[in-house]
Order: structure tokens, then sequence, then C-alpha cells
């Protein structure tokens, strides 16, 4: 078993009297897709933004490199090398794909030419991140409010990795795309890992999505771990099962 | 248009479709195109219009209203808006003109306190919409009014500085000609190819698709043929004038601004996504004042401009109260120039155009001898249609 580059120690974080997280634990590891499943409520988003800084959890461990860090503040996190693309992607749909990916970290020529923004540059490293990704299909000149769903998905993923962190998390990457579109972010999902990234996903789509392109499937349920499986070794009904709790989930999952 | 040196790299990137093309980067074509259109116009309907003295006239018409929106347009990227412009405009040159004569200040330096004293007033209220949260174009309102009471107070028991002779009328009244003119046209020619050169040759050694003919020859050969052209007409009147001069001179820089740098390109993310620009580390707040404090200098500056041509400035400077026809024919030049009132489209080269449409419909229209009522309703419509145009653009260009 790898060691694991980010792991959480007993989670707990309330707010006011909701326990949003209660001594929640989460490995992990570089080279392996985590899925991060549960009914609605049960703090998959909280712990995604403990994760990533927003939130600091009210007790509990957060390991990164097995070094245990404060995670105050999401810049932190980012530099420590832990990218999260949230749900709305934060892409300025009048710009295309090399300047939404180095948006606010613009590569700039000399004092001269009052640091005119490098664009060809910036295009040649896009256009070899995007390839090592898989993703030359992507249009590097088009405005990315003209592309598709998938596009625009994959291009936030890919602007995520290109200051290469070791850890990416992915809230909710597939939740408003096509079947098709959501295969290609499952595509990408597994290419990220390939290269030796801890990837984290939330999703919902179990069946299509999480079975096919995770390893591991982390199951909370009601703020706390409620189950952990290999992807490989179970069906959709066990985890939804484990989402919803007891034996009522296996009329649902039907 | 065919593709010299290096054939372009086979990748699987979807050709774009003219709307989608004339949604940016040929944003200003319908315009021009436009422009075109209505000089043809005026031609067959007046046979003075066309002379180089009217053309020189109109071109100078145009530079106060096009120097105003050109500020106004980093303004209108950001998804703000400045209603006191115009007011700007008018109460830093009556504090120009008191610098000068009450003051005996040296004429340089009151122009440069003139347009400081503008970029000031932006910045202002623009930390005010940024520090509260109010939407800017009230905050600009409140300050255009604030700003014509300051007028009124500055201005001497005449209400009127007369600038005759003061020094400040040589700002308008200078013309450079012969070969100190084709020097000009010249240098602006040259940085211009530079420019467009420099940005081929880097996408040609980072091994990018890169075509001379469309990406160098073409842009530099439009360009200079423009400015040729306006040359060897106004060369046979008295020579370019100087506000024609410092108003290309300022669209070549904020184009620059807009297009090159950080800055211009933080404007249109912002205008497009406030969050999204804010969590890619974009200082949000500081741009927008930055924008505003720009927009207040060229305001300034296009208001000492106007004093300069009419020889002084009175309670009616920056279009009188509110702003008047000043503020709204500056607000849509930018527009009918194709820049958006809702933020992130549009180019600065937009208010050149937009400005010599209002000043070609007005100056058309008073050589027809229409009365001064149908050119409103005429600049009116067209602003209507402008808008229309690029919505009908803007539509087209997006997928599905």
């Amino acid at each position: 078993m790898t060691q694991p580059i980010l792991s959480l120690r007993g989670i707990t974080k309330h707010f006011g009297g909701v326990k949003a997280l209660t001594d929640v634990s989460l490995d992990l590891e570089p080279g392996k897709v985590v899925a991060l499943v549960g009914d609605n409520g049960a703090g998959k988003s909280t712990l995604v933004k403990v994760m990533s800084g927003v939130h600091r959890p009210d007790s509990g461990t957060y390991l990164f490199e097995g070094r245990e860090v404060a995670a105050s503040n999401p810049a932190e996190v980012a530099d420590m090398g832990v990218q999260t693309v949230y749900q709305d992607l934060a892409l300025c749909d009048n710009l295309d794909a090399v300047q939404n990916l180095f948006l606010g970290r613009e590569l700039t020529g000399p004092w001269y030419t009052g640091y005119r923004v490098s664009r060809a540059a910036a295009e040649k490293r896009a256009k070899e991140v995007l390839k090592r990704l898989r993703l030359d299909s992507i249009s590097l000149t088009r405005n990315v409010g003209a592309m598709s769903g998938g596009q625009r998905q994959n291009i936030a993923i890919a602007r995520s990795i290109l200051w290469e962190p070791k850890v990416v998390l992915l809230d909710e990457p597939t939740a408003a795309l096509s079947h098709s579109a959501a295969e290609q972010v499952g595509d990408l999902v597994r290419e990220l890992a390939s290269h030796g990234l801890a990837v984290l996903v939330i999703s919902h789509d179990i069946h299509h999505f999480v079975l096919d392109n995770t390893d591991r499937i982390e199951v909370l349920r009601l703020g706390r771990n409620a189950a952990s499986f290999n992807s490989k070794d179970v069906t959709g009904e066990q985890v939804v099962n484990a989402m919803v709790g007891g034996n009522e989930a296996v009329n649902m999952a039907g | 248009m065919t593709d010299a040196s290096i054939p372009p790299t086979p990748t699987a990137t979807p050709t774009r479709s003219l709307t989608e093309r004339l949604g940016n980067e040929l944003s200003f074509v319908p315009v021009a195109v436009g422009l075109i259109a209505l000089f043809l116009f005026f031609a067959t309907q007046s046979d003075v219009f066309l002379t180089s003295r009217n053309l020189s006239n109109l071109l100078v018409q145009s530079t106060v209203t096009g120097i105003i929106a050109l500020g106004l347009v980093f303004v209108l990227l950001t998804g703000e808006i400045d209603l006191s412009v115009a007011a700007t405009s008018g109460v830093a040159s009556v504090f120009m003109a008191k610098l000068v004569m009450d003051f005996g200040l040296p004429v340089p330096l009151a122009i440069l306190a003139g347009v400081a004293l503008g970029g000031l007033v932006g910045a202002a209220s623009a930390r005010w919409v940024t520090l509260i949260g109010v939407p800017s174009f009230v905050v600009t309102l409140g300050v255009g009014l604030v700003l014509n009471g300051i007028q009124l107070l500055l201005l001497p028991r005449t209400g009127r500085y007369n600038l005759m002779n003061s020094g400040v009328d040589q700002l308008a009244a200078t013309h450079v000609t012969g070969p100190m003119a084709w020097g000009l046209v010249l240098c602006a020619i040259v940085l211009f190819a530079l420019v467009m050169g420099s940005t081929w040759r880097s996408r040609q050694r980072a091994g990018l698709s890169a075509s001379f003919n469309a990406g160098v020859l073409l842009p530099v050969v439009i360009v200079a043929l423009f400015l040729v052209g306006v040359l060897v007409f106004l060369e046979n009147q008295r020579g370019l004038p100087m506000p024609v001069i410092l108003f290309l001179a300022l669209l070549g820089v904020m184009s620059y601004i807009a297009s090159e740098t950080r800055f211009g390109t933080y404007l249109y993310a912002i205008g497009n996504n406030a969050e999204a620009a804010r969590r890619a580390g974009i200082k949000v707040d500081r741009i927008k004042i930055t924008a505003f404090a720009i927009a207040g200098c060229m305001a300034a500056f296009g208001g000492i401009l106007s004093a300069s041509r009419s020889l002084g400035v009175s309670v009616s400077s920056g279009g009188g109260v509110g702003g008047g026809a000043l503020l709204l024919e500056s607000i849509a030049a930018a527009v009918i120039g194709g820049v958006s009132l809702f933020g992130g489209r549009g180019m600065v080269v937009g208010a050149l155009f937009g400005a010599l449409i209002i000043a070609t419909v007005s100056n058309g229209l008073n050589l027809m001898g229409v009365a001064n009522e149908a050119r409103l309703i005429v600049t009116g419509l067209l602003l209507v249609v402008a808008v229309s145009i690029d919505r009908g653009i803007e539509r087209l260009a997006r997928p599905g």
C-alpha cells in the first residue's frame, strides 16, 4: 500500500448546532482516484472545504506528506500543492482556453514592453499540458463560452494542474454534464492519476461515473465515515445502501 | 491570404466561425462598414462633404467625444459605468483655466494638474463603489452633480474664463505639417509593425501556427493606409491638427494596454466573471479603481482639449449640468463602437469608430441643411441599431 500524501484524522466541524462532520478520516494516495459519496447533507462539500483550507476544522489533524499542517487559508493550501476545482468552474467565458489557464498568473515580457503578456509562451505551455492530458481536441483560441460543458470542465481541471499540484479535489465535476461529456471527464480523471496525482472526486453518479473511474469509494453519512469500498468489488446497490443506511436503500437503488 | 513560412501545426482545432470572430477580434468590422456607408451616403448628398477642409473639421469634432469614450471603454469593460465623465471634463477644464488665469501657472503644469484632478475624481468614485458595494451608476451620477456644483464655484462672477492668447489655445490650434507630419505617421506605422511583428515572431519561435500575411502584413497595411490617407487628405489643408494626433496616439496606447497587458486581460476577465477573477488571485477592486482613474484622466484631458478649441471655459463646459449631450455622446460612441454595457466585450478602437460615426452624422446632416432635432433622432436610432447588431452577433456566437 502506497503512503497517503494527504491524510485527515478525526476531523470534526460544527456550524452552531449543526454537526457537519464528526470524527471523519480520509486518505488520498498518489496515483489513486478516490470517490467521496453521500446523500445530500452528508458533509461532502464541508469536507472538501476543510481540505482546501476554506473551513478550519474544530478538531482533528490535517497531514500533508506526513507532516501536520495548519491549512488555514485557500491560497496557502493551493501553494502547498492541493488544488480544488469547484462546481461553478470559475471560467471567464469571454476569454479563450489559454487566457483562462493562465488567468492571474500570466507570463510577461520585460518592462519596456509594459510587461506585455507573453501569449506565445503561454500557448506553447498550454498545448503541452493539454496534450499530456490527451485533451488536444480543445481549441486554444476559441472563447470558452462557446465550448461544451465537458470541455469547460476539462479546462477547469487542466488549469488546476498547470502548476503541478500533488492533489486535486473535484467538486461534482459531472453534475451538469451529459453522459458522453461525463465520460470525457472520467477519462481525464484517470489520466491525472496515471501521472501520479492523488485525486478526490465528489459525485452523485455512482453507476456510471464512480464505479468506472475510481479506485476507492468513501461513503459519508450524516457527517461520519459510513463505509469504504474497493471500486472493483462493489455494486452500485451496496454503495447506495451505505449512503442512506439500512435496508430501505435497496428499494431506492432498484 | 496564403500562409507564409511554416505550415500550421496539425491539430484537431475546429476553425472558428465568422460570427465567433465578429464577436471577438473583428468586433469593430460592422461599425467600420457602417461608417463607410455613411461616408458614401453623405458624399452623394453634399459636394462639400468629402473636401479635405470638411473632413479635417469632422476629425477634430470627433476628438473630444472620442477621447472621453476611450477612457470610458476601460470602465465599461469591467462591467461598471461612469456617468460623471462629462462633468469631470468640465470641472477639470475650469480648474486648469483657473490655475492659468488666476494663479499664473505655466500652461503645461496647469494641464497636468487638470488631468490629475480627473484621475483623482475617478479613483475616488471607484473607491467608494468598491468599498460600499453601491452600483457605480448611482455613485457617479451623484459625483457628476457634485462636480457640476464645484465647476460653478470655481468660475469667476462673469461665469467664464477667456483662454484666447493664454497659451492653452495653442493646444488645439497647432498643426503639424511637412516632414514632421510624415515622420510622425512613419513612427506610428513602425511602432505598430513592431508590435504585430514581435507577436508573429514569438509564435513562430514557439512552433505555433503563425501567418505573416494575416497577422502582420494585412493589419499593418490597413493601419498605414488609414494614417497616410488622413495625412494626405489633411496636408493640403493646414496639416495634421494636434487634437487628431493626440487622439490617435492615445488610441494606440490604450489599445495596447487593453489587448497586450495583464491589466487589459483583467479588465475583460472582471467584466465577464468578477468572482472567477477574484479566485484567480486578481485584485478586482484595485483594477476597477485604476480603470476609473484612467477614465477620469481621459475625460479631464478631453475637457481641456475642448476648452482649448472653444477658447474658453464656462458654465456649459463639460456639457452643462448633468453632462448633457457630451455625456450621452461619449457613452454612445463607446457602445456604437461595439463595447458592451454589460462588461467584458468590445475593443478600444471601437471608441474611434463610434466617435467618428457620431461626428459624421452631425456633420453630414448639417451640410444637408437638416435641423438639429433630426440629428438627435438619427444619432439615437443609430445607437439602437448598433446595439441590436451587437446583440445579434453575440447570440450567434453562442454554442448550440
